[in-house]
């Protein structure tokens, strides 16, 4: 490439960075938007955790032992219990209560336990979002568990001599089996590569890529169009600009913003989330290829759009299921297997994944070089693909 | 003789089943400023799009100073200047940035690039309005504006797509004022336009009509070519008249000039020596008649209606 050429692509380079300045609205777009949405996406999924879940919570059973256990349940974080009198009806009726679950002990509970028939609390869950019902069942059913465990205590400690006694004549390896039996087991939990567990860590690569992708797909995408519908794209043509002169220029105010944009989320995140980035370079070299690959895919609904409004349909047809499956919010994992193809054929997949081993995993250039692989091949794919959509145009 | 700047070999265009533009052949000399007249869909746009590179030709090819228009159109781009229809610059950037960024497209030395602008900007009468947005302007400044982008790498032909269509006479005036300067300085101008009166200013004309060339002269010649004498005749009232003789045997054509009917026949003597012995509309009163010279507006109709009776080939 020669000066002439250098010097016709930083015109059209700086042409493009006008018409961005220029426009009130993008301009407030490109400043606005990303520590809105930084700020936003991250604390929607700091928590992770449910908590304040209204519920419903009914004694019918009204012993010192039911008593006892509202004063565990109620304890617990995760629901915001609202205590009905026995005498209520309609406790399946959440929707009318404005709740999402209720929890009846119902009467004789107590009773039920002491006549070695216990029966069972009723808890009614809110099962629409598929997630909640589980999680709220378990939540009741470790209070219960501890609950029990009390009890159990409890009724040990208060046990006749006689028992001890008997007891002792059982073989020492029953004994020591009842011992074990007894207590509860438990699991010695060492988490491996997001030690605080928080979904943050997580989600920073996307909420990075989301904005990224968003703007850098929209934007690139209008940019040719907008040219064709105002009929400047021939004006163009008939310069001794080159196609390729025509779409780096294009390309390149755009990955400067999204460059800086980066940089900007980064610092961001780093500083109010207390987020820690691992190797600066592999994390550069993966923030990069996604760019040039949303670029050309940006590049590559351009050329295929007649007008700008058909560029804003395509990107928006383009983007909604890479938001829903690229993995960005949620493992890939939760996916069926039939899907997770299709979303390997996403950018933002390959982009999340490696972000991921890098900066969570720390993990080796070969664990995350697939995906470089795959970033590269759609930096290509789109744009051979955009140059060949142009030169029709042409014709 | 000096080589063509312009030179078209049987050039066609089809659209599917539509033929835009029909085993068009035209040379044009260099320095002419050559008038493309036709109605709107005639194949004048599709043509000039041709010649820009911005079409490829069917069959038959078109060279600008010996390059093929399709084949080398990256050498030939360097060669021409182009004023679209359509304003097609860009609105949000001022007027000076424009003629800069076309200057930097069509790689102007960064050194010679402020002085050019300058001289565009006199040239064009904008320079009260250089840092105005381009979409601010009037229309006649935008076709200014264009005018200047289009000369900014200083062009030896420029094609200019009905440069004047929608101007106010005083705008168009300044136009063709531009391009005589830029003829007189030696550059080319391929114009296309559905004025008569600017088909006048050129030097030499095309008539094209559903994509066929009917004729091609300078505009004297193609006057000349009208073969019998106009006859312009008086009466009242007008309109009933010329209802009726548009129907009449041996009247070609009417048309309305002044509030007096323009009769294209091959015979008008024979007509009013007819008339002299028996008017034949009672109820229309013949006042006078005269003969007038045939303007550009005449002969076009007449070629482009197939008059052909009034017609002989004019000599180029």
């Amino acid at each position: 490439m020669n000066r002439g050429s250098f010097s016709a692509i930083a015109s059209v380079a700086y042409k493009e960075f006008l018409h961005i300045y220029r426009d009130k609205r993008v301009l407030i777009l490109l400043l606005v938007l990303p520590p809105v949405f930084t700020l936003v996406f991250g604390h929607a999924f700091e928590a992770g955790e449910m908590t304040n879940v209204p519920a419903l919570l009914i004694n019918r059973d009204g012993t010192p032992r039911a008593e006892r256990f509202m004063t565990l349940i109620l304890a617990n974080k995760t629901f915001q219990w609202q205590t009905q009198p026995p005498s209520i009806t309609g406790e399946d009726d959440l929707l009318g209560h404005g709740v999402q679950a209720s929890l009846v002990i119902p009467q004789g509970w107590s009773e039920s336990l002491s006549n070695g028939n216990p029966i069972p609390l009723r808890l009614y869950a809110d099962g629409s979002d598929t997630n909640t019902a589980d999680l709220l069942e378990g939540k009741v059913q470790k209070t219960l568990a501890d609950f029990q465990l009390g009890e159990r205590q409890a009724m040990i400690d208060t046990l006749p001599e006689e028992v001890f006694e008997l007891s002792k004549k059982l073989p020492v390896q029953v004994r020591k089996q009842f011992v074990s039996m007894m207590e509860p087991w438990s699991v010695d939990r060492k988490v491996l590569y997001n030690p605080k567990t928080r979904f943050i860590d997580y989600v920073v690569p996307g909420v990075i890529g989301l904005i990224l992708q968003l703007i850098t797909v929209t934007l690139m995408a209008s940019t040719l169009a907008r040219e064709r519908e105002a009929g400047t794209l021939y004006q163009l043509m008939v310069t001794s600009l080159r196609r390729r002169e025509i779409v780096l220029g294009k390309i390149l105010p755009y990955l400067g913003i999204s460059i800086a944009l980066i940089v900007f989320i980064i610092l961001l995140t780093g500083w109010h989330f207390d987020v820690q980035f691992h190797d600066p370079g592999a994390l550069a070299l993966i923030c990069f290829l996604f760019l040039l690959c949303s670029l050309g895919m940006g590049l590559l609904i351009s050329a295929i759009s007649r007008t700008q409004t058909q560029a804003i349909q395509f990107s928006v047809f383009f983007l909604l299921p890479v938001f829903v499956l690229s993995g960005a919010f949620a493992p890939l994992e939760q996916l069926p297997r039939a899907i997770r193809y299709v979303s390997e054929l996403f950018p933002l997949t390959h982009f999340c994944r490696a972000f991921r081993l890098v900066n969570l995993y720390r993990a080796a250039p070969e664990f995350y070089a697939p995906d470089l692989i795959m970033l590269s091949a759609g930096v290509l794919i789109t744009f051979v693909g955009a140059g060949y959509l142009l030169r029709r145009i042409e014709q | 003789m000096t080589e063509p700047a312009i030179h078209l070999e049987r050039l066609s265009k089809s659209y599917g089943e539509i033929t835009a533009v029909d085993n068009l052949s035209l040379t044009i000399a260099p320095g002419t400023i050559f008038g493309f007249l036709g109605a709107n869909g005639a194949g004048k746009t599709t043509t000039i799009r041709m010649l820009c590179g911005l079409a490829r030709p069917t069959s038959g090819s078109a060279t600008i100073g010996g390059a093929d228009v399709w084949r080398e159109r990256s050498v030939v781009r360097s060669k021409f200047g182009y004023v679209a229809q359509r304003f097609s610059l860009y609105p949000d950037l001022t007027v000076e940035e424009n003629i800069r960024f076309f200057g930097g497209a069509c790689r102007v030395p960064r050194s010679e690039l402020p002085a050019r602008t300058e001289r565009l900007l006199v040239l064009t009468d904008l320079k009260a309005k250089r840092h105005a947005g381009a979409g601010d302007l009037s229309g006649g400044m935008r076709q200014l504006l264009a005018l200047a982008c289009a000369l900014v790498h200083e062009p030896p032909l420029l094609f200019l797509d009905e440069p004047t269509s929608g101007l106010d006479p005083v705008h168009r005036q300044q136009m063709w004022n531009l391009l005589y300067d830029l003829s007189n300085r030696g550059i080319t101008i391929f114009v296309t336009t559905h004025y008569m009166d600017e088909a006048e200013r050129c030097t030499e004309v095309g008539f094209i009509e559903r994509g066929r060339l009917l004729a091609k002269a300078s505009p004297r010649a193609l006057k000349e070519s009208f073969q019998a004498k106009l006859l312009e005749i008086d009466v009242e009232p007008v309109m009933p008249a010329l209802v009726r003789l548009r129907d009449t045997p041996g009247i070609l054509g009417v048309s309305l000039r002044s509030g007096s009917l323009r009769l294209y026949a091959a015979d008008p003597e024979k007509l009013l020596a007819e008339w002299r012995k028996k008017w034949p509309f009672p109820d229309i009163r013949f006042l006078g008649e005269r003969w007038v010279e045939p303007d550009m507006e005449d002969v076009f109709t007449a070629y482009s209606q197939g008059y052909d009776a009034v017609l002989r080939p004019a000599k180029s």
